[in-house]
């Protein structure tokens, strides 16, 4: 707005002590409204300091506010207005296959198969990336590594049992395709508890899913997990085998006895 | 002009104790200058890049797509791992192994390669210049051949130009081991099989660098471990550097 910064100075401690006394210009052609908001945003004492409650109050900052309602997913921010926009913007995107060199977009065209999402099938290497010795987010966060597990539980009921558990704690759910974004809204230091879970094709009859934290506290995260996802999501996998029939093929014989044997294995890794 | 004959006899005042004093202590400050450069000898820290100059910041950020001030937060990064484990400035493989899996202890083969490509000069530890070298390949705006090379030599454990048959499966049975999980030996070659119809296009047996660089752009996600978003906004995460910059980016 003023078109310079308001602490500045070519000598660093000079530039310091400006910021340590809060000593600033606002231009001239500011309001009084906004220099008196200003004085008090950039206030040195921060028990006196403007809060966030006490800005959105303020009559300069209320001119002409729209109120946005946002959330993250893939790592973006997500404006809730465009929802509908995205919506039929992603049918549109999968058509087109151009790969531009630093924007990847790292979701697998999806295939529709009479409305219901078909999940992206991973190969060997898919498998290799899961592993945390090669996923160098962790220098830089401690958030902790998702945990997966192999299911032979339809995609459908995967997806409605996930809505099912964030009913229960009145979490709000968004989908897409295959990826289930389950969030809290009791807010914490680091922002209400959010749970990304998506689920991949392994083979024709088995699937992985992928849990991980997006958002949050780390603790309540892993309390989550361990006493509501995982105990509910496991029920389903030996429950649904039963029920599901068995396929004709060699292959698939090998497959359902596996599914049938006491599994949920969690992939790497379970920070315990 | 008067007080000379005055300063003359005070000189001669000083008593014996004070002269011998005044005789000693330069010896005093030469000894003193000694022993603390041979002090310097035994102390890593001087040598190490803990020193970094300011000048080694504008090399290394002109040579990889770093920023001054991103390299400076990058350091930040380095020195807090570097010395979590054995304090010299470098980091060894533990100290990284803590890093990723923290735990200091237990043998991880992706950990391996991923430290070994690191370690450009083979010594073992990872200094500053290999680390900023290395992490710049995982900026978002690195060109992607960068990191579909980076991969490639990632999964090519015997370094043999070729990822073969076998590495696959060594690293897909070492995955599924980390976590305990039983997969059949039927169902793992059905995921092999069905991976390199897809990437091994003369069906030689194992993938060459063209075959992977075309299967990647068909699978981008397989270098989704390949870009830390992070990077972009790494002077934020270190914010402590702004008490050490001398430049303004």
């Amino acid at each position: 707005m003023a078109g310079y910064l308001p602490f500045h100075d070519r000598n660093v401690m000079a530039m310091y002590k400006k910021i340590y006394r809060g000593e600033f210009r606002c231009p001239r052609w500011f309001s009084a409204e906004l220099t008196r908001l200003l004085s008090k945003l950039l206030e040195t004492n921060p028990e006196k300091r403007f809060t966030f409650p006490e800005i959105m109050e303020n009559s300069w900052f209320k001119k002409g506010f729209k109120h946005i309602k946002f959330y993250v997913e893939d790592d973006k921010l997500c404006n809730v207005v465009d929802d509908d926009e995205l919506e039929s913007e992603s049918v549109e995107s999968d058509r087109d296959s151009a790969v531009s060199e630093s924007e990847i977009e790292y979701l697998e065209p999806r295939r529709r198969v009479g409305g219901l999402p078909r999940p992206a099938s991973l190969n060997a290497f898919d498998i290799i990336s899961f592993s945390q010795g090669f996923d160098l987010s962790g220098l830089f966060d401690d958030d902790g590594e998702g945990s997966r597990f192999v299911s032979g539980a339809p995609v459908s009921k995967i997806i409605s049992k996930l809505e099912e558990i964030a009913k229960v704690v009145s979490f709000t759910v968004r989908k897409k395709d295959c990826r289930v974004s389950l969030e809290g809204s009791r807010q914490g230091v680091k922002g209400p508890l959010t749970i990304a879970a998506e689920i991949f094709e392994l083979t024709p009859s088995l699937v992985v899913v992928e849990v991980k934290k997006k958002g949050g506290d780390k603790t309540e995260y892993e309390e989550f997990c361990n006493n509501e996802l995982k105990p509910k999501l496991q029920n389903l996998t030996a429950d649904d085998v039963v029920a599901e029939p068995v396929m004709v093929s060699a292959v698939d014989e090998t497959e359902t006895a596996i599914a049938n044997s006491p599994p949920v294995c969690f992939l790497p890794s379970d920070t315990e | 002009m008067e007080d000379w004959p005055q300063v003359s006899s005070r000189s001669s005042s000083l008593t014996v104790g004070e002269q011998i004093c005044a005789v000693f202590i330069p010896f005093f400050a030469i000894i003193d200058v000694l022993i603390s450069s041979v002090g310097q000898c035994f102390d890593y820290r001087s040598t190490s890049p803990r020193s970094c100059q300011h000048a080694d910041l504008e090399r290394l950020a002109r040579e990889s797509r770093f920023s001054v001030n991103e390299v400076e937060a990058l350091y930040e990064l380095f020195k807090k791992l570097s010395c979590s484990i054995i304090d010299d400035g470098l980091i060894h493989k533990e100290e990284l192994r803590l890093a990723l899996f923290q735990a200091p202890y237990g043998e991880n083969l992706f950990l391996d390669r991923v430290f070994d490509l690191f370690d450009e000069k083979k010594n073992g530890v990872i200094e500053f210049e290999e680390f900023i070298h290395a992490l710049s390949v995982f900026h978002p705006y690195a060109p992607i051949e960068e990191k579909i090379d980076f991969a490639f030599r990632l999964y090519d454990l015997r370094q043999t130009g070729f990822i073969e048959r076998e590495e696959v499966q060594q690293m897909v049975s070492a995955i599924l081991m980390e976590s305990d999980m039983m997969l059949s030996d039927e169902l793992l070659t059905m995921i092999i099989d069905k991976t390199f119809a897809d990437a091994d296009s003369d069906k030689d047996g194992k993938i060459n660098k063209e075959e992977w660089k075309a299967y990647v752009l068909k699978h981008p996600s397989l270098l989704k471990n390949m870009t830390l978003p992070y990077l972009k906004d790494v002077t934020t995460a270190f914010p402590s550097f702004i008490f050490n910059t001398e430049v303004e980016d």
